[in-house]
């Protein structure tokens, strides 16, 4: 049976708090940002994916994808 | 002054003044609430309400003036009532402006992901701290400055300059207003757009209305100093409209540094 590996993001220095509410944006931006530099479906930003993914809630990834559609993101894209 | 009067404290007469006051106070708010809820009449009993509370003002105020330049009713010691009132009035003064400053702090030191973690808020077109602002906050303080002239012109028994310092002293307060109205007037973000609008009308309208109140106040004084209300000894009024005067000015400063300046860079 092959072993499954569990990982969640890796601690960053800039989120010391509990609160990882604005690692889980940082990395959504960061994600993003990498997206528009490498251009789409770049592998190398595939990493910044999992981390938001793992870190943020499933409602703010689809209300934040609805505010890029709509152009009221509010973050620094 | 009664002639069996034995002691320098002043027992005032029965006024009606503290009840009409009341009352004004009770139509205002029941009328502002039916006003704000759209009933009918609503609109009636808060005007009345309003106008109720300012003609209250007006009596209860010159009948003080009455009591205290006409029938010296305000010895040293009735003085110092006024006096250190005041000092509590102008702490809490502080405080309520405290809570603007507070709340924009809170909101720009930390911005949450919902404007996008960054101050100001993304879409967002700030005032150029270095245009209006920077002109506006020496107008204020050389009226501070102004209103110190006047204060030394009672001191010094000169009653002309000293009337002439209060002119110089509202002359630039209204200049500081018409400005203030010129920068809302002219905002490209109203107090809807984010947080970052609420905060600031918050902080500097309610700034701007304690401009306004000490403009009044400093008018009055100016009156009263043309008519020779005020003397050498005797000017607690003018002490309280300086004081109050001098409490807007700070304000002003911490509005600019703060709100103005560092968070709209």
């Amino acid at each position: 049976m092959a072993e499954i590996e569990l990982k969640t993001a890796p601690a960053d220095f800039r989120f010391p708090t509990t609160n990882q509410t604005r690692h889980c944006f940082t990395r959504y931006v960061e994600f993003h940002r990498c997206l528009a530099a490498k251009g789409d479906g770049s592998a190398e930003c595939e990493r910044f994916a999992k981390y938001y993914r793992s870190l943020c809630p499933g409602e703010w990834v689809e209300k934040w994808n609805e505010q890029r559609e709509n152009g009221t993101f509010p973050g620094p894209l | 002054m009664i002639e069996s009067q034995r002691h320098s404290y002043h027992l005032v007469d029965p006024s009606p003044w503290p009840i009409s006051g009341s009352l004004g106070a009770l139509a205002t708010t029941v009328g502002g609430v039916m006003y704000m809820h759209s009933f009918q009449g609503g609109a009636t009993l808060l005007s009345l309400g309003l106008l109720f509370i300012l003609y209250t003002m007006f009596v209860w105020w010159r009948d003080v003036l009455r009591e205290s330049t006409l029938e010296g009713h305000h010895t040293k010691v009735v003085q110092l009532g006024p006096r250190y009132g005041s000092i509590p009035f102008i702490v809490s003064e502080v405080m309520f402006l405290f809570a603007f400053f507070r709340a924009s702090s809170h909101s720009s030191l930390a911005p949450t992901v919902e404007i996008g973690g960054i101050w100001p808020p993304k879409g967002i077109e700030v005032l150029d701290p270095r245009e209006i602002p920077f002109l506006n906050t020496p107008i204020l303080l050389s009226s501070g400055a102004a209103v110190t002239w006047a204060h030394h012109a009672i001191l010094a028994g000169k009653e002309k300059r000293a009337v002439y310092a209060l002119v110089a002293t509202v002359s630039l307060a209204l200049v500081f207003t018409g400005f203030q109205g010129m920068e809302y007037y002219q905002a490209p973000f109203t107090i809807s757009d984010s947080i970052y609008g609420s905060t600031f009308f918050l902080a500097t309208g309610f700034h701007g209305f304690h401009v306004i109140i000490g403009t009044l106040f400093l008018i009055i004084c100016g009156i009263r100093q043309y008519l020779g209300h005020l003397t050498k000894e005797h000017h607690v009024g003018f002490e309280a409209a300086a004081w109050y005067w001098h409490f807007v000015d700070v304000v002003r400063l911490f509005l600019f540094v703060s709100i103005y300046w560092w968070g709209g860079i």
